[in-house]
């Protein structure tokens, strides 16, 4: 193909990691994500490593992500060898795995993808002029970040959740507080759904897709173990390898995944689509009141999907610590030294599955794939949707035509390294 | 004028970045700082002289070689920010083996026109000035460093263990009482035993103390208790595959 026109950006600024896009405008038009993260191979760095060390080296695959990052890989391995834990420890995983979706939601839509909305480089010459704005985004990320250290004893790399459950259990107190600092936050999450509903998506890359997602234990949650398709097919997550296929291109570190030989979607737009009936309270009521922005064919939704859930996470997290009730526990112990288990969660960013073998407490194989991985060719879809109809509707100028496609990319919020971690063939 | 400062990530979780963004005041930082380069943070700017370049990640491409290159030619003083840029990460702890052994375990036979490599520390490549310990760095360590170049002074780097933190704060020893395989003697304090606090044996996230990282000491203490030579070495490894004679070491003491 002769190519008339190239839009190249080496280095996408304001997300996760480090990765460009080209765009090629001839005949056709032509995109490309280039993940240029290095490799980190971690499963082969986990293997040999007894299973607590393993899940302690996975939070470090990705930093917006390091609790789903920790629990899902924790859930694995309880998986495999049969280690039934505690409501307590349920109850307080759900609470520090929201909190993660809180803190990730907010400095996603605020530190990355309001600046553009607003015409800004960054959210702090964005705050000059717009400081209660990021005020909402610094103090809903906070929030999360008090959370997570309060239960995670940390939020980025949170060693106080292991195997079995917690290395030390918070106080009652400290719960009532979480219970506090939620409902006053609240407020600056709903502020967020009603900046998304002032804007409108463009309409030409609108694009049908197939969502996947899971099905929730209980409410809007978290945790599943089947893989549901909104082309109504459902999986369990121990056959995700017949399922969601990956492939490998020579112009990236990431792998990628294809459902029934086709791009498909992951993340909150996938969730909210698919599972908005399990929402309540006033996240419900919002998403009742705006209807109109979750168009599940718009990658753009993604932004107004993730500050509904945060005004859901945010509620279900008061609501979890009210019933807390601190008791005394120790950690839940394994039936067996050996096994495979599987576990899928919804991180942030959409699906994330781990899979593990152990054999007398070593782990022998670990496989990880993640959101990232999963929607990366459903990004080039976009990409390619939003130069051509800019192109076809008589825009011809490269740079403004460049800044959309950042939008686009920037609408899933993609999470590089997690991407490159990647999944051994 | 302004001191003028740069963020760069090479391959790594961006956890270290993600700190430095997420510290409570994080909007004094820019007010108080011209910040010439933040890619994770703002879509303005290209590497150019600053004062101080924070560097997080381990060198794991040959673009993460040739852009360290330029970040150090453009700045005066050189901080290697996080276990990645100073030990090469968990990722590091594949030093020794082949990437092409790597390569065609995890990505099959298949071509990446990409040139990886296993990650190793930023200082195998250009001069460093000061380290920044942490996975991630601690937010009152980061705003230290800040406000020492702020002031125009100059940060110093911790020189004990998480042992001595934790000895302070009075916690019961992990090691010597419950048998767990704490790292604390070998790591670089900073952390104030936070882990050890929650009941968690230290696992060296931070890093091993120059000098007095005896891993043939430690080893020999967990040997004592009963555990396995492969199992305390690939504890061992997270975080300190890369620490000089570390697999000496251990070796030493099961011969």
């Amino acid at each position: 193909m002769k190519i008339e026109r190239e839009i190249k950006v080496d280095h996408l600024a304001r997300i996760e990691g480090k990765a460009g896009v080209i765009v090629e405008i001839g005949k056709d038009i032509k995109a490309k994500i280039k993940v240029t993260e290095g490799p980190r191979f971690f499963e082969l760095i986990t293997k040999g490593k007894k299973y607590d060390d393993a899940v302690a080296i996975c939070p470090r695959i990705c930093s917006f992500c390091s609790i789903p990052h920790k629990l899902t890989p924790i859930e694995a391995v309880e998986n495999a060898l049969g280690i039934e834990t505690s409501e307590q420890t349920k109850l307080l995983r759900n609470i520090l795995y929201f909190a993660n979706m809180v803190e990730s939601h907010a400095l996603h839509l605020y530190l990355f993808a309001i600046p553009d909305y607003l015409g800004y480089p960054d959210a702090f010459s964005m705050a000059k002029e717009h400081l209660e704005l990021v005020k909402n985004g610094l103090e809903l990320k906070d929030f999360g970040v008090k959370v997570q250290s309060i239960i995670g004893s940390r939020e980025i790399h949170p060693e106080n959740a292991i195997v079995g459950g917690f290395g030390k259990i918070p106080s009652k107190n400290e719960m009532e507080k979480v219970k506090e600092m939620a409902k006053e936050v609240i407020k600056r999450a709903v502020a967020t759904v009603d900046f998304f509903a002032e804007y409108e998506y463009p309409s030409y890359i609108d694009y049908e897709r197939n969502h996947l997602l899971i099905k929730p234990y209980d409410g809007y949650g978290v945790y599943g173990n089947e893989i549901v398709a909104s082309d109504g097919f459902s999986f369990n997550v121990s056959y995700y390898k017949e399922n969601i296929k990956e492939e490998v291109v020579p112009y990236s570190f990431a792998k990628r995944g294809k459902y029934k030989d086709k791009p498909f979607m992951v993340g909150a737009i996938s969730r909210l689509t698919n599972n908005h009936a399990l929402l309540d309270g006033e996240a419900k009521e919002l998403l009742n009141n705006y209807r109109e922005f979750l168009n599940p064919s718009n990658c753009f939704a993604n932004n107004f999907a993730q500050a509904i859930e945060m005004v859901y996470f945010i509620e279900k997290i008061a609501e979890l610590a009210e019933n807390y009730e601190g008791k005394d526990e120790s950690k839940a112990k394994a039936e067996k030294k050996s096994g495979r288990g599987y576990a899928v969660t919804e991180a942030p960013r959409g699906l994330l599955i781990y899979e593990v073998e152990i054999e007398n407490e070593i782990v022998k194989y670990m496989n990880v794939i993640t959101p990232t991985a999963m929607f990366l060719p459903m990004m080039e879809v976009d990409v390619v949707n939003m130069a051509k109809g800019m192109w076809e509707n008589g825009y011809k100028d490269i740079d403004l035509i460049g800044k959309k496609v950042e939008m686009v990319i920037r609408a899933y919020d993609p999470c590089i390294s997690c991407s490159v971690h990647v999944i051994k063939i | 004028m302004k001191l003028k400062i740069g963020v760069h990530g090479l391959t790594s979780c961006y956890g270290c970045q993600l700190r430095m963004a997420s510290v409570k005041n994080v909007l004094e930082i820019a007010k108080n700082f011209n910040i010439e380069y933040w890619y994770m943070m703002s879509s303005k700017g290209e590497i150019k002289h600053v004062d101080v370049a924070f560097v997080e990640g381990s060198v794991s491409t040959k673009e993460d070689e040739e852009e360290l290159k330029l970040i150090r030619e453009n700045a005066d003083i050189l901080v290697a920010m996080g276990s990645c840029a100073i030990y090469g990460g968990v990722q590091g702890m594949l030093y020794g083996m082949e990437y092409e052994k790597a390569f065609l375990e995890v990505y099959g036979n298949n071509t990446i026109e990409l040139e990886g490599k296993i990650g190793e520390p930023i200082s195998k490549y250009v001069k460093v000035d000061y380290k920044l310990p942490g996975c991630p760095p601690e937010e009152d360590e980061l705003l230290y460093y800040l406000a020492c170049f702020l002031l125009g002074s100059y940060p110093e780097e911790k020189d004990y263990p998480v042992c001595a933190e934790c000895r302070r704060n009075g916690y019961p020893c992990l090691l010597i009482e419950k048998n767990e395989p704490c790292l604390g003697a070998l790591t670089t304090a900073g952390c104030k035993a936070r882990c050890i606090k929650f009941g968690i044996p230290c696992i060296g996230c931070r890093g091993p103390l120059e000098e007095i990282a005896w891993y043939d000491s430690l080893a020999n203490v967990f040997k004592e208790k009963g555990m396995e030579k492969e199992i305390i070495k690939a504890r061992m490894e997270i975080f300190g595959k890369q620490y000089e004679n570390m697999d000496e070491m251990v070796e030493k003491v099961f011969k």
